[in-house]
């Protein structure tokens, strides 16, 4: 995997099951979701990175009116999560009660997991650690 | 150094809402015709137009939209390009207005902005609009326009203690400000209770949190110092104009409870302007949803931060308060037909700095402010004006 990390690829680590983020060749900073360059440092050299898939919510929304292709899934949980590597990522929150929203504690520690749609693909996803 | 020449010397909007047999093309001239020939500008005076539209592609089937609404609207054989950033397309074109006329390349140009959004369903439009956040990691997941500011709001909440009921308030002002504009889709007050109807769209952002989906068309016409004085008696001087990017997704913001793109946006405008937030009079602000208004008055410098929903609470922002916001009932009362919102807000802004704001005329109205912002924060445009004599 020393080729240069594309999109495609990132798209397709979710769909499998085994999320992997860009790593700065230079500055060793984590990139998730991905950017053409590193903002820490400015390089454009990058890599393939497996993360810890520990992290912390940042802020979350519950979704009740949906787009057509997600209306079957709603309500559901839509949280900014920050990783133990720094960077933060969109991602579904699971686990957690969507009438109860009140209930969920922004910094509470949550850990990687995947969800897969009513469509069949799969979401980044994390909960409760 | 504040900009010199360009000057407002009309302004004008259709009616917002859903205009029921009328297409994309005839608002458009509405608008025209009412900041020209209606104001005594002759057309054959325009020398360029600056269009801005959203994504007529997918509301109306149509794109390369500048020549086809120029034609219609009587224009035709003028250079017309659209400018396109989402819901501040419209300001993104009044920029190129501006720029064309502080280079000295023309005397006078047509900034005009419509969008036609309610001819497909709600849900097409839903479709249309979240095109203006990032589909690649973003829109896949689910995450919608009310959902990245109900995103915002939470921090808010958890970060300063703003409340629901202070996000309602937002809307009862909104709502309280229009029914007095005869040009606003809602023109109708609503209460506390109303406006904290839980109808989640999404958590904590309820119905009445949300602006509407709306059809309508705006026009302002650009003139330089020498020419403004032929055109009207009050002309509206631009002395400072600020834009900045911002990240589409989200999560690779460093802060949720404020937008970079605003305050970037707004210290380059008060900079060109020699002006500070104090010297402002009257502000509209993209309030798409009552959140992004409470943020945005902190993010132009009216509140410090955290201190937005304290100035809604006592009034500060009504429009016999102390800084009065979105006096005419902002996107969210008046609608936010999207690629025209930014030029109805300069047509705002020139109206109240005229005096000519009718039942809506605020007190103080020398100095005003226009903040547009685009999608997800991506792209922000602030503008300041001031009355030429003032
Ligand atoms: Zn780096």
């Amino acid at each position: 995997m020393s080729e240069r990390p594309t999109i495609e690829q990132y798209q397709k680590f979710i769909q499998e099951r085994d999320f992997h983020v860009f790593r700065c060749k230079k500055c060793g900073a984590m990139i998730a979701p991905p950017k053409g360059v590193c903002y820490s440092c400015g390089s454009n050299e990058l890599e393939w990175a497996k993360v810890s898939g520990r992290g912390k919510l940042i802020s979350f929304t519950v979704i009740h009116v949906a787009p057509e292709q997600f209306k079957d899934e709603a309500p559901y949980f839509v949280g900014i999560v920050e990783l133990e590597e720094g960077t933060r990522v969109t991602a579904r929150l699971l686990g957690l009660d969507p009438d109860q929203p009140e209930k969920v504690q922004l910094g509470m520690p949550l850990r990687l997991d995947y969800e897969t749609g009513q469509t069949g693909r799969m979401y980044l996803g994390f909960r409760p650690a | 150094m504040p900009l010199r020449e360009t000057h407002i010397v009309s302004g004008a909007q259709t009616k917002f809402g859903k205009l029921e047999g009328i297409t994309l093309r005839e608002m458009f001239a509405e608008a025209v015709d009412k900041a020209t020939v209606d104001a005594g500008i002759a057309k054959e005076d325009i020398q360029a137009a600056f269009i801005g539209t959203f994504i007529p592609e997918m509301l109306v089937h149509q794109g390369h939209t500048a020549p086809l609404l120029v034609d219609y609207a009587g224009l035709r054989g003028l250079p017309a390009t659209r400018h396109e950033a989402a819901c501040a397309s419209g300001a993104t074109a009044l920029r190129a207005g501006i720029m064309a006329i502080e280079s000295g390349l023309y005397d006078t140009v047509l900034v005009a902005a419509a969008e036609k959004m309610t001819s497909v369903s709600t849900n097409k439009a839903t479709e249309a609009l979240a095109a203006a956040a990032d589909d690649e990691f973003e829109s896949s997941m689910g995450l919608t326009f009310p959902g990245v500011f109900a995103i915002a709001a939470v921090a808010h909440m958890q970060k300063y203690g703003t409340t629901e009921e202070d996000m309602a308030l937002v809307a009862v002002k909104a709502h309280k400000n229009a029914a007095k504009n005869p040009l606003a889709q809602f023109q109708k007050e609503i209460t506390l209770e109303k406006a904290m109807t839980p109808r989640y769209v999404a958590w904590p952002l309820k119905l009445f949190d949300c602006s509407p989906i709306s059809d309508g068309a705006a026009a302002v016409v650009l003139t330089n110092r020498e020419k403004a004085k032929k055109y009207t008696d009050t002309p509206i001087r631009i002395v400072g104009t600020g834009q900045a990017s911002a990240s589409m997704n989200l999560c690779d913001r460093t802060e949720l409870t404020s937008f970079e793109g605003s305050v970037r946006a707004a210290r380059i405008a008060y900079e060109m302007a020699g002006l500070t937030p104090k010297d402002i009079d009257v502000a509209v602000v993209h309030d798409c949803f009552t959140i992004a208004e409470i943020i945005a008055t902190e993010d132009l410098g009216f509140f410090k931060p955290g201190e937005g929903a304290k100035a809604v609470r006592e009034g500060v922002t009504a429009m016999d308060g102390d800084m009065p916001i979105n006096p005419m009932g902002g996107l969210k009362a008046v609608g936010h037909p999207v690629g025209a919102t930014g030029v109805k807000q300069a047509v705002v802004i020139y109206r109240e700095l005229i005096g000519e704001a009718g039942a809506n005329q605020v007190p103080n109205h020398d100095v005003g402010l226009m903040h547009n912002f685009g999608g997800t924060g991506a792209t922000c445009v602030v503008n300041i004006m001031r009355r030429a004599d003032a």
